[in-house]
């Protein structure tokens, strides 16, 4: 396989402890990288509505959730499987300290982009070697 | 047998979910396969194929229907990080996809329409007259 082909990766079923609504949840392939200020998560929500998505942030944790529309669906009787239709959960732990108050998300052709601005205190300096 | 009230997104849900454990053995159980993954699902008159494809932008999606079979092909770009920025975490695949399926009856391929909408494809392909469901009046004797 050459490496610009595309591979398909099964979607990951996820189990939660208590959801609220029925029906599989699936874990999104995420990409995670940091910056000088931010950490930046990249998330394949194929199907979710920017009106079904949520970001909850509450300490250390970060939770991202998001639901397919059923009416997508409606009148449809299944003829061949390869992925499970449900919604997308996925929880992460911050390494780093986050300004809450100013994290930026876009939801683009089932993508999220969330941008989550380290605080102060956490941001990267740079620290002066001295030679002895 | 305990009767368990569901709506009709949860009993597809729980149908998809069936029948890829039949074809995969279980919810995690294939890997390699060719991109993207469809699923095709019958509405009567129609097939309607769906496809996710997250982050493709439409004009790198191309879509074509000949006879009963669907060809789809795309480019899916890399979310390019500023410079400077270091990998946390890298799941997400980039790079071009071609993927042939085929229908399992005739269809009218000159009225398919295609519609990409929070990443997913839909396709829907109106099956040709003899492949539609008749329904047929019973003449008493």
């Amino acid at each position: 396989m050459s490496s610009s082909e595309l591979e398909a990766r099964p979607k990951q079923k996820v189990e939660r402890e208590e959801p609220t609504r029925t029906g599989p949840y699936f874990q999104p392939a995420v990409d995670i990288f940091e910056t000088k200020d931010a950490i930046v998560l990249v998330a394949d929500m194929p199907g979710v509505p920017p009106d079904a998505l949520e970001v909850n942030v509450d300490g250390d944790q970060l939770v991202v959730e998001g639901r397919v529309r059923p009416d997508e669906y409606q009148g449809l009787k299944p003829l061949h499987v390869e992925y499970g239709v449900g919604g997308f959960y996925r929880r992460f732990t911050l390494g780093k300290a986050i300004n809450r108050d100013t994290i930026e998300a876009q939801l683009k052709h089932g993508v999220l982009v969330l941008k989550l601005p380290k605080a102060e205190h956490a941001r990267q300096r740079k620290i002066e070697v001295k030679a002895a | 047998m305990a009767l368990v009230y569901r709506d009709s997104f949860e009993q597809l849900q729980a149908e998809v979910g069936r029948m890829f454990e039949a074809a995969f053995g279980s919810p995690t159980g294939w890997t390699g396969a060719v991109y993207p993954p469809v699923d095709v699902f019958d509405a009567g008159d129609a097939f309607v194929l769906k496809a996710e494809v997250p982050g493709v932008e439409p004009e790198k999606l191309d879509v074509s229907v000949e006879a009963e079979t669907v060809t789809l092909r795309g480019e899916r770009a890399f979310a390019d990080p500023s410079e400077g920025a270091a990998f946390h975490r890298r799941e997400r695949d980039q790079g071009q996809f071609r993927r042939v399926v085929r229908l399992p009856a005739l269809v009218a391929s000159d009225e398919a329409r295609a519609e990409y909408k929070n990443g997913v494809l839909t396709v829907r392909i109106p099956k040709a007259k003899e492949a539609q469901p008749r329904r047929l009046t019973v003449q008493a004797g």
